[in-house]
């Protein structure tokens, strides 16, 4: 009895021990890169992620349901990389927050547009009627540059991209804004003559930019361009940089305008055109 | 700071609009299921236990959703009575369906802490369930209720605040949207400052009153 359960822990230990050596094998031929994202949407990633892993990379995607916990837990070194905001999103946030982080590569640009259910064209709008826009920062103002574009509003000429409702110049149809939380814009479609609905919160409602806005951001909308960011000491990182390379490939291009059917439009720019 | 102060008045009257409606409708809806969820018990007055499981396990059903959740899912019903599913008074409808849920169950534990000998007593001179009901167990347990009351009443202050969410607007959107949002920290001090003294007074409130019917 006695050998036969001494035999079982030396079997046990040698499992174990063998359990442990595999893992630092493995520990050392591969980096892990602890990417944030937001949403649930990581299907470019999942693409990216496979070819880093042929190079031994592997990018662990860590999903956010908001948009400033990925800043935060890259800038307190819980994520190595993030890729989630638009640079005129980062850039005011690392300002007022004080964070020390980089972009290192642009990636799509996500066309905000504007819906409705009752209306074809945006000049069919009536006076005085309710719009829906989202409520945080970063898209309010966003939004109000697109309705600004669609000629519904103005907006005076020192407008940042994170303005709020206050800062509206002239609202000649008189129209009543509602703001709301970003993914409740496509639901209240019935209630409202138009609403303005972010590129991921549009997919996720089984909206296309493409098909079903009744006007849409213009390609030349660099302050919404995406960006892969990370803490500026990590700025000349090569694993990082080596990632930011495979997004910006021909294939991963190819990919996204398959998969989104252009609704993300794949925008590889040097890092000066958007103002770094 | 990015807010007027007609905003934050418009807001404070926002909130007041949904708390004081969303109890008035959750009291309505949760008081009489309280009462139930005590008296068909086992054991209980008019004890019918397969009614007490179906009830008892719907309170449990809306008390597991989150409100964000509960919020979308009520839009078709919010829209059937108020006509739209976005500003404050389409707010009020997945609050109440929030609060009314845990009214019950707050006035349930308020009517289980009433002496049984009170029932006995009754009963024995004769009472039926009702008189039962609303002759010895609502004002024994009065003071108690009215505490309840208020519990919910400062759990809807801090609900009200997703009703932001569809566009309802009030103080506790305002202090995620400015203060949190855009690092506002001017407004997110006022806001929450109106929230603290909003509920020490309801607090406060609710303790005189219970503390008046202790006395009678």
């Amino acid at each position: 009895m006695k050998k036969l359960l001494l035999s079982i822990i030396v079997l046990a230990l040698v499992i174990i021990g063998a359990g442990c050596a595999e893992k630092t094998s493995e520990g050392k031929e591969s980096t892990t890169v602890k990417l944030g994202v937001s949403g649930t949407d990581t299907r470019i990633w999942d693409f990216v992620a496979k070819k880093a892993e042929k190079e031994g990379i592997n990018i662990e995607i860590v999903p956010f349901s908001d948009y400033v916990a990925p800043n935060t837990a890259l800038a307190e070194g819980e994520l190595d990389v993030n890729a989630f905001q638009t640079v005129a999103y980062f850039d005011v946030f690392i300002k007022e927050h004080k964070l020390d982080l980089v972009p290192i590569a642009t990636t799509v640009l996500a066309p905000m547009g504007i819906y409705s259910e009752k209306h074809k064209d945006v000049k069919d709008i009536p006076d005085g009627a309710k719009i829906a826009l989202p409520n945080d920062a970063s898209n309010q103002g966003r939004a109000l540059l697109l309705l600004q574009e669609a000629g519904l509003i103005e907006l005076p000429e020192d407008f940042d991209a994170n303005g709020d409702l206050n800062q509206i110049k002239k609202n000649p149809k008189n129209f009543e804004f509602i703001p709301m939380v970003p993914a409740q814009t496509p639901r209240a479609l019935p209630d409202v003559a138009a609403s303005l609905i972010n590129n991921g919160v549009a997919g996720d409602a089984g909206l296309s930019p493409l098909e079903d806005a009744i006007f849409v951001e213009s390609e030349t909308a660099t302050p919404y361009l995406n960006i892969i960011a990370v803490q500026a000491k990590d700025k000349e990182n090569k694993t990082y940089k080596r990632v930011a390379e495979l997004y910006q490939s021909e294939d991963t291009a190819k990919f996204i305008e398959d998969e989104y059917k252009g609704n993300l439009i794949p925008t590889f720019v040097p890092l000066s055109n958007i103002g770094w | 700071m990015l807010v007027n102060s007609e905003q934050i008045i418009s807001a404070l009257i926002e909130t007041i609009q949904m708390v004081a409606f969303s109890l008035l409708f959750s009291t309505i809806l949760g008081l009489p299921l309280g009462i139930l969820l005590v008296v068909t018990r086992k054991g209980h007055l008019l004890q019918n236990l397969p009614f007490f499981t179906v009830l008892n396990g719907i309170i449990n059903i809306f008390r597991s959703v989150p409100f964000i959740i509960l919020l979308v899912a009520m839009i078709p019903v919010t829209r059937l009575i108020v006509g739209t599913s976005i500003g404050t008074a389409a707010a009020v409808v997945p609050l109440v369906f929030y609060c009314g849920p845990y009214i019950a169950r707050l006035i349930e534990n308020s009517l289980l802490e009433v002496d049984p000998g009170v029932i006995e007593a009754a009963e024995a001179m004769g009472a039926t369930p009702g008189q039962i009901i609303f002759k010895f167990l609502i004002p024994e347990a009065l003071s108690s209720l009215v505490l309840a009351l208020t519990i919910a009443t400062i759990g809807l202050v801090g609900a009200s605040a997703m009703a932001g969410a569809v566009g309802g607007g009030g103080i506790g959107d305002l202090a995620i949207t400015y203060g949190y949002q855009r690092f506002d920290t001017v407004t997110m001090i006022i806001t929450v400052l109106i929230l603290i003294v909003m509920v020490q007074g309801l607090q406060s409130l609710g303790n005189i009153a219970a503390k008046k019917i202790r006395r009678r």
